[in-house]
């Protein structure tokens, strides 16, 4: 670079009498001489504690666990950054009024971590309002808020994500994520990016290379319209007067503990719209805050559209109702003899009992084989247990994985015990069954664990609970029947009690699924937010298939509870487990595809291309998305 | 180590491996970011920042400026000359020699056919300042054609001529520090946040050192009106008969400088007899801006103890786009805010190097501002170059507007086209096909072989791009800056100052004009030249490496001038640049054209720029990390009108006009009137379908802007087809 530079005054200067050098010998970043003020860092005092009570400095707040002066090794660089305030919980402000939606945060952002069009750590949306000429548009661009609470970091079963002693970063290693994409269904702001080229998550870095050297982030340095800042969090930024938590459009800050502030002073109409397809706008309340409101822009008319009930989460639909069938299944064929169910207990001393601890295990490997190969780098799978500490994904993994075990273990003591009547392998077996049933019971807590996401209001709701054990028992039961049913038949056993016995276990799983899935309704008919919008896509976009699920599943109550109560001889009985299991099988399908499409994240709103999932959607069905340049994944095949 | 972890997890942050930063100029808008491309240690582009002590940016950069370094490598570049006897026959790849030898031979032709003037040349605001002149050098000197021009008619031409009827010369006479100066500020059809960001941002910096009045006349609700403290929102087409109307106000009421009118201007009376005419009550039911705000304005403006006006497009792009400069010159020759800090008309210009194809490339005369008209400027520029006086015509030929309507009827045979892209620029597309589809030779030079216009070719030369060559620019504040070359030309494409002086020696008048190896050279020659008398576009002073010392240089920067700081502002001294000295004041009546809004064509036609695009989308179109904020166009329309029609958001529908139809994505917003659409400029087959595209009298400019359209509906699926079908990039 050229030493002289310019002054704005019109004088050259030399650069080594205006300014020091900052770098070491190995820089962390490339600090220029004559760096403009607006790129640099200034926080000189900051407050002790941030609103929610939690230490600002984070030395402090690890208790002495984190040492002072510490390198990150960034690039595996031991260089240690100047930076006075490095370890301080640093935040973004933003000035709302200011926004115009250039762009030139998000270009910097990308530039500077080389990534491709369709990712990107930082995004503009907007929220409008108003009547022409009395228009306004309220820009919002947003990247991680290296949360307090980071629900990544809790949430993500490998243990990717750590939180820094150094600025409160929280950051993520693509290297060891596996790519489920659980971070970027538990963080409320979208700021994980799942990349399903890359088959990774990559997220905000917060710029630490530059911060080191006392710079802002490369998004905050480019910034045109002076709205986004940077800084110790609760520092009150230079001409600015608020540091407010929440604006139009910003999902609730009691989730995470965001460490970003804003300014938003200028009056914005009691309503603003989202101009992309999702169904939610924000209304003012009260208390003067926008509350996300349902916005029914596709109307009311109801429709059938099978096909979108495919999603991405396909694998998960098998893997959930799979593993809640084998698990069903076999709970009861363990407990039978303990709960004196002897029509099931009786299938034990059959042929066809290996073979259908087998099939059992079989169906669990095929649930769990498919969710495996849905994580983005499936040969990572077993870093999945990573995170027993916080992870519901990582303990779900592990239950699933004991269960197995269990059954497994189970089914070969079975085996040996064929041979080999020894007492102690019969004790190994039941031993090895309890320890299934016990393993089941928790994944599948877990895995109803790993849906009750704050961000995700449509499903963080009771009714998983009683839909996937509920599941568990209509499935579970149809499995049995598939087995024990033909068996009975042949062996001339007890048809009437068996149906009777399964038909009572359908009815009470598909009862509790229904009364579940009703509650659920009125809780979302009352709820205005995201699960209210996603109910109202539920009413109209799938409402001929959410009403044909509900109907399916009504009548499969009914018919269940007849099977349970009424007697009936066997041709009926038969025909009537046949007919309920295809009546269940058709509703827990369509039910749990809806649940994976249905979800509305409390993400940020988008722009009319940008981050729009209407606009994504309709670039991938005309092939527009077939030129890597408008930045939506084509459909991957 | 929060959380409890013992370990952390590495962090591994992207590193570019720069080697090397080499300065240049961002080749995009007329801002004229200074920007430092680095390059990996195979010398590869990997990355771009704003210089930190260039006074323009000073560090920052836009969207397009951020991603600059990618378009070396985008795809779509040419590789090697090629060439075709007719435009349905397939290219056949060539080299230069024949390439030029073909071309020169062609032209000869068809000016031995049908007259010296049969062959046109429409050049560019793209290109570097030296290839400019060289190219003026070329086209006046040796070819001798006198339709000639630059698509800068496209975007500037109203500026160019509003300033020189104002004050007899082209030259914008203010810079980006009036804003640190100024009381009062109005900008007119700016939509300065999303065209011109980095300049929007020195802007907010003043603001937020000290406020002061910003009012802006769109009328649309962009962002810039959004934050207003008065946003007009004006009846399209009629900004002078707002103009008038302040006028009017200032002079009824006594708020005129009556000092600096007597001293330095002309033609007062006149003015004052025109806007009688233009009393608030009446010019309110054209405009649409009530009489009071527009009063109010007027007192703002004239009481402020400096006041400027920047304007853009909405201006230009107006059958009354010259008078529009008109009127705001005259608004501020009236109250004394011409030449002094924070008073100015400040153009905020297009192209990076619209202001020196104006200066420097004799589209319009003959280079450094002057007049084929005038016969010492022929005197001079005949001596100069060593050739006969007489070859120079007396009177400026055809603007680009008129050359195509020549090609379409005949009087011009061949075309060469240089870095610009008429098929998705200009006006009316339907009859710009036709048009081109006449010509017996078209001669296409791009960086870029899938640039629309080749469709017509028969000839295509493949140009280096940008920072792959050497020059200057000259940006909206008369800041002459330098790109160094970063990278070789791709492939076999070469610097259009090298094609230029090639093409030279295919002529007579070649052997006898010299023509500079190098652009510093003719750089040197430049200078000469801008030397003399009085004259405001004066870089003796200057050279390549003391321009970018210096991070860009204003002129007028004289011989014997120092410290690299050019004259920030023009006619400080009051004295203008016609031949009495004094500015004219020049009384506008307002004439009422337009195609507007009628019963089959309901809704008024509005288009304009996104940040993320750069004009016809050869470049940014590629660039995935600008163009996926609009991959596909899409037009805003207000969402009550949509009610009307039943139209939904993020449907199609199909536009129809008087010239032909559209399809496009409708993106509901009340951003926009109810009798009113918007769309992005920046689409092949979608705007310019539909645009007429008056030209104003002066400047021969199309009007965009102004047009009337109905909306129709269209089958979806039919619709996303064509759309997708349309979007090769």
């Amino acid at each position: 670079m050229n030493s002289e530079v310019k002054s704005f005054d019109g004088q050259l200067k030399s650069a080594g009498e205006t300014q020091p050098l900052f770098y070491e010998a190995k820089r962390i970043w490339d600090r220029r001489p004559d760096e403009q003020p607006y790129a640099l860092l200034s926080d000189c005092e900051s407050k002790k504690q941030n609103r929610y009570g939690v230490k600002i400095d984070l030395l402090d707040l690890s208790n002495g666990a984190a040492p002072q002066n510490r390198s990150m090794y960034i690039n595996e660089n031991p260089a240690v950054g100047d930076n006075p305030n490095r370890n301080k919980q640093h935040g973004f402000h933003f000035t709302a009024d200011n926004c115009i939606g250039c762009h030139a945060c998000e270009a910097a952002c990308s530039e500077k971590n080389g990534n491709p069009a369709h990712i990107s750590f930082r995004s503009v949306g907007y929220v409008e309002g108003g009547t022409y000429p009395d228009y306004k548009r309220m820009n919002i661009s947003m990247a991680c808020n290296h949360c307090d609470d980071p629900v990544c970091l809790k949430g993500c079963p490998t243990r990717a994500y750590t939180k820094h002693a150094e600025y409160g970063a929280v950051l993520q290693d693509p290297d060891t994520c596996f790519g489920c994409g659980y971070c970027t269904w538990v963080c409320p702001y979208n700021a994980p990016q799942l990349d399903p080229i890359q088959g990774q998550v990559s997220k905000c870095n917060m710029c630490v290379d530059r911060l080191e050297v006392g710079m802002k982030p490369a998004c905050v340095s480019a910034c045109l319209g002076n709205a986004l800042n940077f800084g110790v969090i609760e520092n009150v930024p230079e001409n600015r007067e608020q540091i407010l938590t929440q604006i139009p459009g910003f999902p609730d800050p009691s989730i995470t503990q965001p460490n970003i502030r804003f300014q938003q002073i200028k009056s914005m109409p009691n309503e603003v719209t989202r101009t992309d397809s999702m169904p939610v706008k924000y209304h003012k309340g009260e208390d003067g805050q926008f509350k996300p409101v349902v916005d029914q822009k596709k109307g009311k008319a109801t429709h059938w559209n099978f096909k979108r009930l495919s999603s991405r989460e396909n694998p998960l639909v098998i893997f959930t109702l799979a593993s809640q069938a084998a698990i069903g299944a076999f709970v009861a064929l363990f407990l039978a003899p303990w709960l004196g169910l002897s029509s099931i207990a009786a299938f034990e001393s059959s042929a066809a009992f290996i073979p259908m601890l087998i099939t059992l295990f079989v169906l669990q490997s095929w649930g769990l084989f498919l969710s495996t190969m849905h994580l983005g780098k499936p040969m990572r799978f077993y870093r999945g247990f990573n995170n027993l500490r916080y992870s519901p994904v990582s303990r779900e993994g592990l239950g699933i994985a004991a269960f197995m075990a269990g059954l497994g273990g189970f089914t070969f003591f079975k085996l040996v015990n064929l041979w080999l009547e020894w007492p102690l392998v019969d004790v190994l077996a039941q031993l090895a069954g309890g320890f299934a049933v016990i393993a089941a019971m928790g994944g599948l807590w877990y895995m109803h664990k790993s849906y009750r996401i704050k961000a995700r209001p449509f499903w963080n709701h009771w009714q998983v609970i009683t839909t996937f054990f509920g599941t568990c028992f209509s499935l579970g039961a149809l499995v049995l029947a598939a087995f024990l049913v033909p068996v009975a038949l042949l062996n001339d056993g007890d048809i009437a009690g068996l149906v009777r016995v399964l038909g009572a276990m359908a009815f009470i799983g598909l009862a509790a699924e229904g009364f579940g899935l009703y509650r659920h309704a009125r809780y979302l008919n009352t709820n205005n937010g995201e699960g209210g919008a996603s109910h109202y896509v539920q009413c109209t976009t799938f409402g001929k298939t959410y009403a044909l699920r509900n109907g399916l599943l009504a009548a499969g109550a009914l018919l269940a509870l007849v099977l349970a109560l009424a007697p009936v001889n066997a041709i009926a009985a038969v025909s009537g487990l046949a007919l309920l299991g295809l009546m269940t099988l058709c509703a827990l399908v369509i039910g749990r595809a809806l649940f994976y499409v249905l979800v509305i994240p409390t993400t940020m709103p988008g722009a009319f291309f940008w981050k729009n999932k209407g606009f994504e959607e309709h670039a991938r069905d005309i092939g527009l998305a077939n030129m890597p340049q408008v930045g939506v994944v084509p459909h991957l095949h | 180590m929060l959380f409890g972890r013992r370990n952390r997890k590495p962090i591994k942050i992207l590193d570019k491996q720069v080697k090397e930063w080499k300065y240049t100029t961002c080749g995009y808008c007329s801002t004229g970011c200074s920007i430092e491309v680095g390059l990996d240690e195979n010398g590869r582009a990997v990355g771009t920042r704003g210089v930190a002590g260039a006074d323009v940016n000073r560090g920052k950069l836009c969207i397009k400026g951020i991603f600059e370094h990618e378009l070396f490598e985008i795809p779509g570049r040419g590789t090697t000359p090629i060439m075709r006897d007719k435009p349905y026959l397939p290219w056949q790849s060539t080299n230069w020699d024949t390439a030029l030898d073909k071309t020169a031979s062609e032209i000869k032709r068809i000016q031995q056919q049908y007259g010296r003037d049969a062959f046109a040349i429409v050049s560019t605001g793209q290109i570097m300042t030296e290839e400019f002149y060289t190219l003026g050098k070329l086209t006046r000197g040796c070819i001798g054609t006198n339709n000639y021009d630059g698509n800068t008619t496209l975007c500037m031409a109203s500026a160019v001529s509003g300033y020189t009827r104002s004050f007899g010369s082209d030259g914008p006479p203010g810079c980006y520090e009036d804003f640190e100066h100024t009381e009062c500020m109005i900008a007119w059809g700016s939509n300065l946040p999303e065209q011109h960001p980095v300049i929007y941002w020195r802007l907010k910096e003043a603001l937020e050192k000290r406020k002061f009045p910003l009012i802006v006349v769109d009328p649309r609700v962009t962002m810039f009106a959004q934050f207003a403290d008065i946003h007009l929102p004006i009846t399209p087409g009629t900004d002078v008969v707002l103009q008038n109307a302040l006028i009017h106000v200032i002079l009824k009421e006594g708020l005129e400088d009556r000092a600096y009118i007597n001293a330095h201007t002309k033609g007062i009376e006149a003015v004052e007899a025109c806007v009688k005419d233009y009393d608030p009550t009446t010019a309110a039911r054209i405009c649409g801006i009530d009489e009071d705000t527009i009063r109010h304005v007027a007192r703002l403006y004239a009481k402020a103890k400096s006041a400027m006006s920047i304007w853009t497009m909405g201006i230009n792009q107006s059958t009354h786009g010259s008078d529009g400069v008109v009127g705001i010159n005259n608004l501020n020759l009236v109250t004394g805010n011409i030449g002094k800090p924070g008073g100015t008309s400040l153009s905020i210009t297009g192209q990076c190097n619209a202001m020196g194809t104006r200066e420097w490339s004799g589209c319009s005369g003959l280079p450094g501002y002057r007049k084929l008209e005038k016969p010492k400027h022929r005197a001079e520029i005949a001596k100069f170059w060593g050739i006969d006086e007489s070859f120079f015509p007396e009177k400026r030929g055809m603007f680009m507007t008129d050359i195509f309507p020549a090609i379409e009827t005949g009087q011009i045979k061949g075309l060469w086209l240089i870095a610009t892209n008429p098929m998705t620029s200009m006006p009316n597309t339907p009859r710009i096909r036709k048009t081109l589809e006449k010509l017996e030779f078209l001669v296409v030079q791009d960086a870029y072989q899938d640039v629309e216009a080749n469709q017509y070719a028969h000839m295509y030369f493949p140009a280096a791009v940008w920072a792959e060559k050497t020059g200057c620019f000259t940006n909206t504040e008369r800041r002459v800056n330098l790109i160094r070359p970063v990278v070789k030309p791709y492939a076999e494409s070469k610097p259009d100052f090298w094609i230029f002086t090639e093409m030279a020696k295919r002529f007579p008048n070649g052997q006898k004009i010299k023509f500079p190896e190098t652009p510093s050279e003719a750089f040197e020659e430049m200078k000469i030249l801008s030397k003399g008398e009085g004259r405001t576009l004066d870089i003796s002073g200057m050279s390549h490496d003391l321009i970018e010392k210096a991070r860009g240089i204003q002129w007028p920067y004289r011989e014997g001038m120092e410290g690299g700081k050019g004259e920030p502002r023009l006619y400080t001294d009051g004295v203008f640049q016609t031949d009495d000295g004094k500015a004219n004041l020049i009384p506008l009546p307002f004439i009422d054209n337009n195609e507007k809004p009628c019963d089959d064509y309901p809704f008024w036609l509005n288009s304009g720029r996104v940040v993320e695009h750069f004009h016809t989308r050869t470049r940014t179109g590629k660039i995935g990390n600008c163009n996926k904020f609009s991959p596909t166009p899409y037009m805003e329309m207000n969402p009550d009108a949509a009610a009307e029609l039943g139209i939904e958001h993020q449907t199609y529908v199909r536009l129809v006009s008087r010239r032909g139809d559209a399809v496009v994505m409708v993106q509901l917003t009340q951003r926009v009137p109810r009798n009113m659409v918007f769309i992005p400029f920046h689409f092949h087959d979608c705007v310019n379908r539909l645009t007429l595209g008056l030209l104003d009298p002066y400047s021969r400019q199309p009007a965009f802007k102004q047009c009337s359209v109905r909306i129709e509906h269209v089958d979806q699926a039919q619709a996303a087809k064509l759309n997708a079908e349309r979007r090769a990039f």
